[in-house]
């Protein structure tokens, strides 16, 4: 079976290294993007199964790349989970995204969130 | 009427004798009065009548002579001395009273009525004591009268001319001296009245002065709340003059410079009946006051109004509001790396990185037990922090880049001088004349920007320059001449407690946290940093900004999920 995709998108390079590892863990094979418009790009040439989305991004805003994943149809089974520190920002975003985080994340409960999304899972996500 | 005082009146130095003179006037003009009446008596007797009586020209002579003696004594009265007046008026009065009646009369009884008016009136128009020589007078006048009429004088003529001369004395020499005490009375009165008032002026013009000279504005509002005195600090911050506000209804001047909730605050605090607090903050227009208030009391107890003073606490709320972004940006800050080193644990414990001894295990326990202890400590730090001073909140208004630029310029431009730097600024031509955005911010960040730029630059320059990025974004640059920042540090930079290596903090100093508050609000503004740098060449920050703010809600630091971030790692440890 092949391991499902993840993209991970943070600037912070701590950070970005723990979500991958966390996603590892649970099985996929990830890709970090440190900025918006790299994300944007990475995402026109490929399709992921899960995206972690960081808000705070240098020259486009995580909320662009969400209105992306969420508008274009070859994304649309991609699921995203949105982690950002200022919880007030998510607020607004329930309905478009499929989980929301609040930093600080832990390893070891994005590794069994990121579980129950994959395809893989053995049961359904949500 | 004006014309009769005109008439009595004497105008003399001394009030004794303005008074008797005037009193005399009096005397006198109504006897002009009368006499006129009776000569118009006789005039018209004479005319009525077909057969006058026969001495009807004497009675016209001595009509007209009594005329000419009245005009002579005022006359004197007036414009010369008083008592020959007196004296005159006496004497033609005794005259005339004898020639009213027979001898006979005179001498057997009338003479009692008759001649005690002159007794009286040269008592009050010359002295007390002319009452008696005035009873003497007329005594020897009625024994002259008898002796040549051939009468028996009455025996009780003179002891009772005497008495009736005594009582006058008595009475106008109390009269007198009441009259004097009085008037001495007055005079201490007025010294005491003008003392008081001399020293009431004193301590008003000292009160004035104080009020004057005090920087606080003050002003006392009476029980209805409206304003008293006011003084002149007032207006320099309060905007209307204290001529304004005096008079006026406070709530009025309040509506233009004060949102409605710090009205009600303020409304509530002036008029409160408790004890105050110690004092409200609140926003006049562009100024922070502080005003503090105490009810004003009389002696008695009585509460006649309120005192409040004012006081210019703009610069202080800038200082707790810079203090309050600090913290909660640096609190913010402390997390991130925290969480790295929480996770790295995590990771390493949950064998990531390959299998653990048990001895390694136990050590993970002990790290995550402590950064977890330290994250802890952080968060309440953040947490006092935002009770303080409640969220950070941008304050977008509508600025000229011209004037953010100049601002920091004449902040900055000693120390650039000081150190023998030169200091240009720029404002490309396409910039807009306004931008939108937290104008303090923006000048709290450039301030930073040049600060670190000086600091690390010997020789050369340092400039600032506003200019458009694109269509949809300005910029703000500063570059200086200075050191550089070597290529591998320069991600760091912007990371709390951080500079390029621990021996140029020695040298120029600092904490390296600026930055990292920088790029917080930086993000807050919607826009981002860059910076070009090269080792020995010089550096340039570049703050990129948005030309539309994004909207601003309150913007609170991370919320503390305290469940995901506080959980105390299970670990298998001994």
């Amino acid at each position: 079976m092949d391991k499902p995709i993840a993209l991970v998108v943070e600037d912070e390079y701590d950070i970005s290294l723990i979500f991958a590892r966390a996603l590892q863990a649970a099985g996929y094979d990830t890709e970090i993007v440190r900025s918006g418009d790299t994300a944007l790009t990475w995402l026109r040439a490929a399709t992921p199964n899960l995206v972690i989305l960081d808000l705070q991004l240098p020259r486009v805003p995580g909320t662009k790349i969400l209105h992306y994943i969420r508008t274009e149809p070859r994304l649309a089974e991609t699921s995203v989970i949105v982690a950002t520190a200022y919880s007030n920002m998510a607020a607004g975003l329930q309905d478009r995204a499929d989980w929301i985080l609040i930093k600080p994340v832990n390893f070891g409960q994005l590794r069994d969130l990121a579980k129950r999304f994959s395809p893989n899972a053995p049961g359904d996500a949500d | 009427m004006n014309w009769i005082n005109q008439l009595i009146n004497v105008p003399t130095i001394d009030p004794d004798d303005a008074r008797r003179r005037k009193l005399l006037n009096i005397i006198v003009l109504g006897m002009f009065a009368l006499d006129v009446l009776g000569i118009f008596g006789i005039i018209v007797v004479d005319i009525i009548d077909a057969s006058p009586p026969e001495n009807i020209t004497s009675l016209y002579i001595s009509a007209i002579t009594v005329l000419a003696g009245i005009v002579i004594t005022y006359l004197i009265n007036r414009y010369w001395i008083s008592w020959v007046a007196g004296v005159l008026f006496v004497t033609l009065f005794i005259i005339a009273v004898s020639q009213s009646d027979t001898p006979a009369e005179l001498v057997q009884g009338r003479a009692m009525i008759t001649f005690v008016p002159a007794v009286i009136i040269a008592s009050v128009v010359l002295r007390p004591y002319a009452a008696f020589i005035v009873a003497i007078v007329v005594n020897v006048l009625l024994l002259i009268i008898g002796l040549n009429a051939q009468l028996e004088p009455d025996p009780f003529a003179v002891p009772i001319f005497l008495g009736i001369a005594l009582a006058t004395w008595l009475a106008t020499r109390t009269m007198e001296r009441a009259i004097g005490d009085l008037r001495l009375l007055n005079l201490e009165l007025e010294d005491r009245v003008r003392d008081r008032t001399r020293e009431l002026a004193e301590s008003l013009s000292k009160t004035e002065a104080i009020l004057d000279s005090t920087a606080d504005g003050i002003i006392v509002f009476d029980n209805t709340g409206k304003a008293t005195v006011a003084n002149p600090a007032v207006s320099g911050l309060l905007v209307h003059r204290a001529e304004e506000i005096v008079g006026s209804d406070f709530e009025a001047l309040m509506s233009n410079a004060v949102s409605t909730e710090d009205k009600g605050l303020i409304s509530g605090f002036l008029h409160s009946q408790e004890a105050p607090e110690a004092s409200v903050k609140f926003q006049w227009g562009k100024k922070t006051l502080s005003a503090s208030a105490a009810p004003v009391h009389l002696e008695s107890g009585e509460e006649i109004g309120t005192v409040a003073v004012f006081r210019d606490f703009t610069r202080e709320a800038e200082i707790d509001r810079m203090k309050s972004t600090f913290v909660s940006i640096a609190s913010h800050e402390l997390r991130t790396p925290l969480n790295a080193i929480m996770g790295y644990t995590e990771m390493l414990n949950e064998g990531v990185y390959g299998p653990l001894t048990e001895q390694q295990r136990g050590a993970m326990g002990r790290l995550l037990a402590n950064s977890s202890h330290m994250l802890g400590l952080v968060n309440n730090l953040l947490d006092r922090a935002r009770i303080e001073a409640g969220t950070i909140k941008l304050n977008i208004g509508d600025f000229a880049p011209s004037k953010l630029i100049d601002g920091v310029k004449g902040v900055m431009d000693m120390m650039a001088h000081n150190k023998g730097l030169e200091l240009t600024t720029n404002v490309a031509n396409d910039v807009p004349s306004t931008l939108q955005g937290d104008w303090q911010r923006l000048h709290q960040i450039l301030i930073n920007f040049a600060n670190n730029a000086i600091k690390f630059t010997q020789e050369g320059s340092v400039n600032i320059r506003i200019y458009m990025h694109d269509a949809d974004h300005w910029a703000l640059a500063v570059a200086d001449t200075g050191i550089g920042i070597p290529e591998d540090a320069q991600q760091y930079i912007f990371e709390p407690f951080r500079q390029v290596d621990d021996s140029a903090t020695r040298e120029y100093g600092g904490a390296g946290l600026g930055l990292s508050i920088v790029k917080q609000l930086v993000t807050m503004m919607g826009g981002w940093i860059e910076l070009e740098s090269e080792e020995g060449k010089g550096s340039t920050f570049i703050v990129i900004l948005p030309l539309i703010p994004p909207e601003t809600e309150e913007f609170t630091l991370g919320e503390t999920d305290l469940a995901v971030s506080d959980v105390v790692h299970q670990t298998e440890t001994e």
